[in-house]
């Protein structure tokens, strides 16, 4: 499927994903000028509430990218997705049951990539019945190939009452480290503002991006309140913000807060809200990979910044 | 909600196509045989055809949707339960009630039927050829849902008198499910299916009104 935006990369970003290319051939040691962006300086941490924990502030999504059945050409792409992904900084992979074969895939992924850190291991119970989350919680273990789980989420609010009996007995058991909820596409809000006024929880995933910033008004506030970690689905509405922002000018002000590209501009929007934990972006691609860990460095916009930013945007 | 892209879906009809190797040239003899029985105007001869569509819809439902497809898309499982569905009218209307007769009759749903089956077995995998998906990408017919769902439509319009609506139901909901891929998926083939599916079930209904 070609995307427009794939044939507007940043310099930077075409080197990085060079590098990255030669690196998932083996030859990355030959060119580590171009495997690796110098002088870029640590990577953003966000804390976990509920424990301190610090992980990266940008994570991974899985949703269509990594459901690619049994096909290993496509896995093995995959794989050096993955790869990128966590050279540059990146752990936190987030799936479900809900998305075919990606929670496989990233198994298959997991046992080929290359001196990776600990993967912050995130995926879903989705069932409409209790009794069905208990045997698909297992099921995920058997794919991901791990024992415990960083993160289970109720998928969508299914059945969250029931399912969240289950997540709170497995993470009392030291099976699952933290416990959460989802939504996504803007949908149900109400109900999710009352699960996480009334529920304990560790962390809470919804939609939110430059576009899509209800958010801002209930859901963020009210996590920042009760402590909660907030993984961010859909940052670029899919493809659709590239689809609608592509063709204008990155503004020079964005270089301010080192955003080299649409993606990074688009991330670090997401990112510098005091709320978010960890946006969750999706690709197929190494050079976009890289784009989207970009966003992983540098500086992040000010309050200032962020509404100009979200003027700029609103202008075009 | 479709929770797989155009490359993965590419993909995987690819192995479904070479784990099943030669049932599309079964498939595609027994299709021609289908209109060549429309001309017996019997009543073997309609059983018969009532029987084949019958056979590629579970067919497509066991093997295709809950076999392959169940990999990647969370909703395999419902398609494959209305595919088979699909097969089990075709079976009870066709063979059991003996409540449709396939056969030729001139006049524009005849006519239209026998166009439409010509593109169903020849004109869609060549078209699906022609936009880059060579075997064994190629959505067969008689194997593949849409070709065979155009197929379908044929067959329900070359009926002699009243052709049963409950069998096009399916069918039609198929090729508007077919029409959302051809956006989100980037497959502008199918973007035939809602338009050949909604113009036939109209068809259908204008000639039953017709025949009346």
């Amino acid at each position: 499927m070609h995307d427009a935006y794939d044939d507007h990369l940043s310099r930077r970003a075409l080197l990085a994903s060079l590098g990255a290319s030669l690196g998932a051939m083996g030859a990355a040691r030959l060119l580590p000028a171009l495997a690796a962006p110098a002088n870029r300086g640590d990577p953003i941490m966000r804390t976990i509430p509920n424990s301190g924990e610090a992980i990266p502030a940008v994570g991974m999504g899985t949703w269509i990218t990594f459901n690619v059945g049994e096909d290993v050409g496509l896995r093995n792409k995959r794989a050096q997705v993955l790869q990128a992904f966590f050279d540059n900084g990146g752990r936190v992979i987030d799936s479900s049951p809900m998305y075919g074969s990606s929670e496989e895939v990233v198994g298959y992924c997991l046992k080929r990539v290359e001196n990776a850190p600990p993967a912050f291991a995130a995926t879903k119970v989705w069932s409409l019945l209790q009794s069905l989350g208990e045997g698909q919680i297992e099921d995920s273990r058997k794919l991901w190939g791990r024992e415990t789980f960083d993160l289970m989420q109720v998928h969508n609010l299914l059945n969250w009452e029931g399912h969240l009996e289950t997540l709170r007995a497995e993470k009392a058991e030291g099976r699952l480290r933290y416990i959460g909820v989802t939504t996504s596409h803007g949908r149900r809000h109400d109900e999710m503002a009352e699960v996480m006024r009334t529920v304990p929880l560790d962390f809470v995933q919804f939609t939110y991006n430059i576009v899509d910033r209800e958010a801002e008004e209930r859901l963020l506030p009210l996590a920042a309140d009760r402590g909660l970690a907030v993984l961010i689905n859909r940052p670029f509405r899919r493809k659709e913000l590239f689809h609608r922002f592509e063709r204008y000018p990155l503004p020079e002000w964005a270089a301010e807060f080192d955003a080299a590209n649409w993606a990074q501009f688009f991330l670090k929007f997401i990112i510098s809200h005091p709320a978010v934990t960890c946006p969750i972006p999706a690709t197929t691609r190494v050079d976009h990979m890289l784009e989207n860990m970009g966003a992983l460095y540098g500086r992040l916009p000010d309050p200032a910044m962020r509404k100009r930013m979200v003027d700029y945007i609103e202008s075009l | 909600m479709i929770p797989f892209d155009s490359v993965a879906f590419f993909a995987n009809l690819a192995q479904y196509n070479e784990a099943i190797w030669p049932a599309q040239v079964v498939a595609l003899a027994l299709g021609l045989a289908a209109l060549v029985l429309l001309f017996a105007r019997t009543t073997w001869s309609s059983m018969l055809i009532a029987a084949l569509l019958a056979a590629s819809w579970i067919w497509m439902g066991v093997v295709y949707h809950l076999q392959h497809f169940a990999t990647i898309n969370f909703l395999a499982p419902v398609l494959g339960i209305a595919f088979i569905l699909q097969g089990l009218l075709f079976i009870w209307t066709g063979l059991i009630t003996r409540r449709v007769a396939f056969g030729f009759e001139p006049g524009v749903a005849g006519w239209t039927g026998l166009a439409l089956a010509a593109f169903a077995i020849a004109g869609y995998p060549a078209l699906a050829w022609g936009l880059g998906h060579a075997w064994p990408e190629l959505p067969a017919f008689g194997v593949a849902p849409c070709p065979t769902g155009i197929f379908t439509f044929a067959m329900l319009l070359t009926t002699l008198g009243r052709s049963p609506v409950h069998l096009a139901i399916i069918p039609l909901l198929w090729a508007l499910i077919s029409g959302t891929a051809a956006y989100f998926l980037d497959m502008p083939l199918d973007i035939v299916m809602p338009v050949i599916g909604l113009s036939t079930f109209a068809l259908i209904v204008w000639k039953n009104r017709v025949q009346a």
